[in-house]
């Protein structure tokens, strides 16, 4: 047994069609994901217990589940309902991308709500006071002062999240997607060299978790130019 | 819903063996998250080089990527070691369980040993002082005042790592190892009903996940009873 | 001043301490003799605290000599535990363990260092909380207790290792007003049952009935150091003037 750096040169590029499918699904998941994420921790936070509830109950079941067993869920397990096969919903949900999108989606929308909810909690007291002296209302508080505070405090772990996700959609290659892993795992099957095909991968999701990683830098820059001398 | 009852010993024996990799693995992480935040914060720089390196990569690439080089990957070294001793021989691997506890180990450890160092650093350095101008010897000092409340610091997170850990669990059936997931799939193959089938596998581990952070909540109150002003 | 002419129990001579380029510590010259107080001011960032971690080696001097009780303070880690054992330390932050009860907080080092029994070190912790007059808090952890009897605990938690030699380190700056009579009641009982002393502290009224010595730093430097009398009335240095004018002034 030998170290083929020749495969790894080969394979690089026989999985350029996988990354596109993992940005997909990165970028797709983030999006939606945070939208729902911002509706949940609105609900979250309220204090009525008809909003706040369902909220909390939602981040407790799919943050206390494999996102595994989710995928397998909804992918497989929707189509043992004939109404579901018969519904309007069956275009997406008997498509593995869709499933994996709605999947993740639903996982970063209650993981992120927690993120924005710690970020909220972080905002200081004393500058909420003060803002309510000089009169803003409520509302005007919460989106003049809260909400930049709180985005600048949940950045750093927002941008763990975003390599979390990364790392998750290599679960799609479970439902016969082709994305880095997918695509990985086919050369493996046909050249039986799982060093040189797998490490390959990992460093394409090394590179693109680098990037993340920048961008985020980046953005909390941005948020914090208030901060710089 | 009553085809699950057929499958309750096999969803049962799934769980223990959840339990076990659950427990082994979180053996094995605690060790190299000690050994990496170690390295991290040693003198040495080839250690802490070498540790920076191990959290960076094993937080970054894919659970299920990292199962699978190690599966695989043992399996290939090992068969060929094996060729080397008696040629007929066409297949080794190292049992998937232990492949998989490894493999997921590594990853938890990666974060774990993060967790330690800041739970390390994060402990005032005037406690330090203080325990060292009472004349502590710096062994003293590390377990009576630092590592005590290095736990309190490290709890949160390590809270989340043993979530985590049992979530990964569910990545060992990729493998074949035959634990909960695995069994719903067998199961899914003979009733043709994934979802019933599925849904017990999440539940299952609703209960295991509710029920850690029920613990960690617990440990939490116990680690932080001091700071409690009455 | 009490001139004795044993030879000193803390001896610094030709001190300088480095933090990188900057130089913390600059020449720095000291003597003091057993029963003596001293009391050391100064601007911030000129050094005080740096000196005195220096003399229990809390920091590493890089020239010079530190001699304590006839030890002289080197890589010999025999030395400096030994030159540790003589030094008690109060911080301005208390630094109690947080996650001890107060009299566990006291029993710790006695227990580890000088294998004190149990039943033992708990009769010593008792009876320095009896001299700071906080006996009853033996059972609370210190979050539970007020600043000034934090710095009480943290006081008698120095002195069960009986130490010949007490550093404290602005131990009021982090108190209330209300609280800072009863620390520095303590510190005037200990220095009048003859406790060697050195107090960084801009608490001038009590610099002026305890003090001995008084020292004044600036820059890394001693600049003037007299007895409490001629340092109040005539100061040699305008250094010394600037700095007891803006303290005295409020
Ligand atoms: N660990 C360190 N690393 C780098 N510089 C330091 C360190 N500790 C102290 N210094 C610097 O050394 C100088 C003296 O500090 P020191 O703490 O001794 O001052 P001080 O007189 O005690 O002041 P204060 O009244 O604010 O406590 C300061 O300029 C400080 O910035
Ligand atoms: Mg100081």
């Amino acid at each position: 047994m030998e170290f083929d750096f020749a495969l790894i040169v080969e394979s690089v590029p026989k999985m350029a069609t996988g990354i596109g499918i993992t940005l997909q699904l990165l970028v797709l998941a983030t999006i939606i994901g945070t939208a729902l994420a911002v509706c949940t921790v609105l609900m979250r936070i309220s204090k009525i217990p008809l909003l706040s509830w369902p909220a909390m109950v939602y981040i407790y079941i799919f943050r206390g589940t494999p996102m595994l067993v989710q995928i397998f869920l909804i992918y497989y397990g929707l189509s043992q309902f004939q109404a579901v096969r018969d519904s309007f919903f069956w275009i997406a949900l008997r498509d593995p991308f869709w499933c994996a999108i709605i999947a993740f989606s639903v996982n970063v929308g209650a993981y992120t709500a927690e993120i924005l909810r710690g970020g909220i909690q972080g905002v200081d007291e004393g500058q909420l006071r003060a803002a309510t002296a000089l009169g803003l209302s409520k509302s005007q508080r919460f989106i003049h002062i809260t909400t930049p505070i709180a985005i600048r405090l949940a950045l750093p772990a927002f941008g763990n999240e975003t390599v979390s996700l990364l790392k998750s959609t290599a679960l799609a290659s479970t439902i016969t997607m082709f994305d880095i892993t997918g695509v990985a795992r086919t050369i493996m099957a046909q050249t039986f060299a799982p060093y040189e095909i797998f490490i390959s991968a990992a460093i394409v999701y090394l590179f693109i978790a680098w990037f993340i990683q920048i961008g985020v830098a980046l953005a909390e820059r941005r948020f914090s130019r208030h901060m710089q001398r | 819903m009553y085809v699950v009852v057929g499958w309750l010993d096999e969803f049962l024996w799934g769980a223990l063996v959840v339990l076990q990799i659950f427990m082994v693995g979180m053996t094995m992480a605690v060790i190299w998250g000690l050994l990496g935040a170690a390295a991290k914060l040693s003198k040495i720089p080839v250690f802490s080089v070498l540790a920076s390196v191990y959290t960076t990569v094993f937080r970054a690439v894919p659970e299920l990527l990292v199962l699978l080089i190690f599966y695989f990957g043992s399996a290939i070294t090992l068969t060929a070691i094996a060729k080397l001793i008696n040629p007929d021989i066409q297949f080794v691997d190292i049992p998937p369980f232990w492949a998989g506890s490894f493999a997921i180990s590594l990853i938890i450890g990666a974060y774990a040993a993060e967790t330690f160092r800041g739970a390390f650093q994060g402990v005032d350095p005037g406690q330090i002082k203080a325990a060292r101008s009472l004349g502590m010897s710096a062994t003293h000092t590390f377990f009576y005042v630092r590592l005590p409340q290095m736990w309190r610091l490290a709890l949160p997170g390590f809270g989340n790592h043993m979530l985590s850990m049992m979530k990964d669990t569910a990545l060992i059936s990729v493998i074949g190892v035959e634990e909960i997931l695995y069994t719903a799939e067998i199961a899914t193959s003979i009733t043709m009903q994934p979802f019933t089938m599925y849904m017990v596998v999440a539940i299952i581990y609703l209960v295991f996940t509710t029920v850690i952070m029920a613990i960690i909540q617990v440990l939490e109150k116990t680690a932080n009873r001091h700071l409690e002003s009455v | 001043m009490i001139e004795t002419k044993s030879t000193p129990i803390i001896q610094l001579q030709k001190v300088d301490k480095f933090f990188g380029e900057f130089q913390a510590l600059k020449n720095v010259n000291l003597e003091v003799h057993k029963g003596q107080k001293v009391v050391v001011c100064g601007p911030s960032g000129s050094g005080k605290s740096t000196m005195i971690h220096c003399i229990n080696r809390l920091e590493k001097h890089d020239n010079g000599r530190i001699v304590v009780a006839g030890i002289e303070l080197n890589d010999s880690l025999k030395n400096i535990d030994a030159v540790r054992s003589e030094i008690g330390m109060v911080f301005q932050q208390f630094n109690l363990f947080p996650h001890l009860k107060v009299i566990d907080n006291l029993m710790l080092a006695p227990r580890l260092v000088r294998k004190v029994k149990k039943a033992e070190a708990r009769k010593i912790a008792m009876t320095y909380l009896e001299r700071v007059h906080i006996p009853e808090q033996a059972e609370k952890y210190p979050i539970q207790l007020s600043g000034g009897q934090q710095q009480r605990v943290a006081i008698a938690r120095a002195l069960c290792m009986n130490p010949e030699i007490m550093l404290f380190d602005e131990p009021t700056s982090a108190l209330d007003p209300e609280m800072i009579s009863e620390v520095l009641d303590v510190m005037v009982e200990l220095a009048k049952e003859g406790m060697t002393m050195i107090c960084v502290t801009h608490e001038m009224g009590f610099a002026r009935s305890v003090a001995d010595l008084m020292v004044f730093m600036d820059e890394g430097e001693i600049v003037e150091s007299a007895v409490p009398d001629d340092f109040f009335a005539n100061p040699k240095s305008e250094r010394t003037k600037l700095f007891l004018s803006q303290i005295l002034s409020h």
